[in-house]
């Protein structure tokens, strides 16, 4: 058995990165995101455990996975690349909004007032990384017969679900129907709700391939501020100058 | 117009309200879904249609501009068919971006908590203000009818022209200001290879004048047949005609000479696109090659300037679907619509009947609304076959 001990697992570090961050007054807190594409096996277990954290109906991602090519036959490459909405310091979605329904909050993260949205869709179409989804109000279990009495009929099984409203932004919003979030636009927000209640986003604690680092990228001590200072990072569309909180290891 | 050609158009719109009324009721009964626009599209058939109406206005900024601008006094009388037409297209412009609103019930937020930043809210102040104008326009124009009419009230002629000239010198830099601001709308979307760029303000500025000034030329060679209103009118639209094709060809031109990817692929979309039909034949076929002869060849010929001037304004939605639809379908994030498939995140769009038949519903409504108008208010002379009013 080798002498030495293994490295600490990310998580563990993040978990605690996490709970000094939070020690600190909330406008000192400067969230950030880390993507490692070299650790990224392409499970989609992070889409996945966002759709379910934030119970996202038909159509609403938060971080799909783009899967790439590169190169040509026979030289071909595949890369994975997480793509949640990567919080610009600068973000074009805000400016265009015509009714300050959406804007970047203390911590930097770009927040949506679902009760405040009109739906103009303004936001989705001046996103330069499309990381805006508008939910048109449909449900899994459109399709799902009607089985009166039945626990398994589409009104037992969306309410016993889908119509339950998710915890986002920490709100308790009515139960799923014509009402927000119906009708707005929707976007990644790091998983606010969890963060304050200590808990990493779930992106970051499904990830099985441990390739996503969050943090309070203002403190030096904690990983993802060691993680931006790597060779490797790289932005997403720098040229733009939108200066995104979500950074990637190449 | 005579009665039965009134008939037959007011006819047809009825029956297109009636059967845009399937769409409408899928609209307000299920909300979004049974329409085919999605999250990578988010605007489509509605928008564009949107487009239309608010070009439509520019008809009357044109005549109100000659008339109280220029001083060309002939096109007077055209004023209220003109105010007429702009205020009907506003209304179907509300009520088209209003069904295109996730949240429609909350246009209120527009007062509440306006954003100075986005070109949006600058777009409501303008038609807000394009509203008070004309609409204030309108009623003082008819007055002036009426006094016209009424002997004893001769003298209050003078008031309401001189309160009309004072809406129109308002409304001259109201209008620009309207005019551009639905360009620069799309034009600050720095992610949007097309729609990013000083030109698109002046594209949307051209496609608008010379959708409106065609369409209130067709109006005055229908309504008014007075050459001395119409072969002028019909020379403006020429000129604007051309004007609008060379911005159209630098647009082109520029484009794929910068080989940019974006915009190559958007241009591409437009003109080799499974749609390529909308541009070659909707567009520079009927809507440009043939007014072009029309107007070159017969310009004196008031039929056939009306013909013109009816193909331009009935294929421009070829020029404002194209103005929408290509530069979002085109990819801005390769890969990204097969990251998680499904209808709404796709890059792929076609309006579906649903959507079809809403605009069918609001282009009938403007129909209607617009020959009513002519028939109960005093908006074409008597003696150009419009109704006897009492002062």
């Amino acid at each position: 058995m080798s002498n030495r001990l293994p490295a600490e697992d990310p998580l563990i570090r993040m978990q605690r990165d996490l709970k000094r961050a939070l020690a600190k007054k909330p406008s000192d807190i400067k969230w950030g995101m880390v993507i490692d594409i070299a650790r990224c096996i392409g499970c989609h277990a992070c889409t996945i455990g966002c759709v379910a954290e934030n119970k996202l109906p038909p159509g609403v991602v938060y971080r799909p996975v783009i899967e790439q090519e590169i190169g040509e036959y026979p030289d071909v490459r595949r890369r994975f690349l997480p793509h949640p909405c990567v919080q610009c310091q600068n973000p074009p979605c805000v400016k265009v909004c015509p009714v300050t329904a959406t804007y970047s909050n203390e911590q930097g993260v770009v927040v949506v007032n679902y009760p405040r949205c009109i739906g103009c869709r303004y936001c989705l179409a001046a996103c330069p990384y499309v990381a805006r989804t508008s939910d048109f109000g449909e449900w899994y279990t459109d399709k799902t017969p009607e089985l009166q009495g039945k626990v398994v009929g589409r009104e037992a099984t969306a309410k016993a679900y889908e119509a339950r409203p998710a915890t986002e932004y920490g709100e308790k919003w009515p139960e799923r129907g014509h009402g927000s979030p119906v009708g707005n636009a929707r976007k990644c927000h790091f998983c606010l709700h969890r963060l304050a209640v200590g808990m990493l986003p779930a992106c970051v604690t499904t990830c099985v391939g441990k390739a996503t680092y969050f943090g309070d990228r203002t403190d030096p001590q904690s990983l993802v501020f060691e993680l931006i200072a790597s060779p490797r990072v790289m932005r997403l569309k720098e040229e733009l100058g939108t200066q995104p909180a979500v950074y990637y290891l190449e | 117009m005579n009665k039965n050609a009134f008939r037959i158009l007011l006819g047809l719109g009825v029956i297109g309200l009636i059967a845009g009324s399937v769409g409408m009721w899928a609209r307000l009964q299920y909300g979004h879904i049974p329409m085919a626009y999605g999250s990578y599209v988010p605007w489509g058939l509605w928008v564009a249609f949107d487009l239309i109406f608010l070009g439509l206005t520019a008809g009357a900024w044109i005549i109100i501009l000659l008339t109280y601008g220029f001083g060309m006094k002939q096109f007077e009388r055209l004023g209220p068919l003109a105010v007429l037409t702009l205020l009907v297209s506003l209304l179907c412009e509300g009520i088209i971006i209003s069904l295109d609103l996730g949240q429609p019930m909350r246009v209120y937020r527009f007062l509440v908590t306006p954003s100075f930043t986005s070109m949006l809210t600058w777009l409501v102040v303008c038609i807000t203000a394009m509203w008070i104008i004309y609409l204030s326009m309108f009623y003082f124009l008819l007055r002036e009818k009426f006094a016209k009419a009424n002997a004893d009230a001769e003298a209050d002629k003078g008031k309401y022209r001189a309160i009309v000239r004072i809406l129109a010198f308002i409304n001259i830099p109201v209008g620009f200001a309207f005019f551009t601001v639905q360009g620069a709308f799309f034009a600050v979307m720095m992610n949007r290879p097309l729609w990013s760029s000083a030109l698109t303000p002046v594209v949307f500025m051209a496609a608008a004048f010379l959708s409106g000034g065609a369409l209130v030329t067709a109006m005055a060679a229908i309504f008014d047949r007075d050459k001395a209103v119409v072969v002028p009118m019909g020379r403006i639209v020429l000129a604007i005609l051309v004007a609008f094709l060379l911005l159209e060809a630098v647009q082109f031109f520029i484009g794929y000479q910068s080989n940019s990817p974006g915009t190559v692929a958007a241009l591409n979309m437009i003109a080799f696109g499974p749609n390529w039909w909308v541009f070659w034949i909707g567009h520079l076929l009927i809507g440009s090659l043939v007014p072009l002869v029309l107007l070159l060849a017969r310009p004196r010929d008031i039929c056939s300037v009306a013909w013109a001037c009816l193909l331009i304004v009935l294929t421009f939605l070829a020029v404002r679907y194209n103005a929408v639809v290509p530069d979002l379908a085109a990819y801005n994030l390769e890969g990204l619509d097969k990251a998680f498939v499904h209808p709404r995140l796709s890059q792929a769009y076609t309006p579906n009947l649903n959507e079809w038949l809403v605009s069918l519903w609001v282009v009938s409504l403007w129909v209607v609304v617009f020959l009513i108008g002519t028939r109960w208010l005093p908006v074409i002379p008597a003696e150009k076959g419009g109704e006897q009013h009492v002062a």
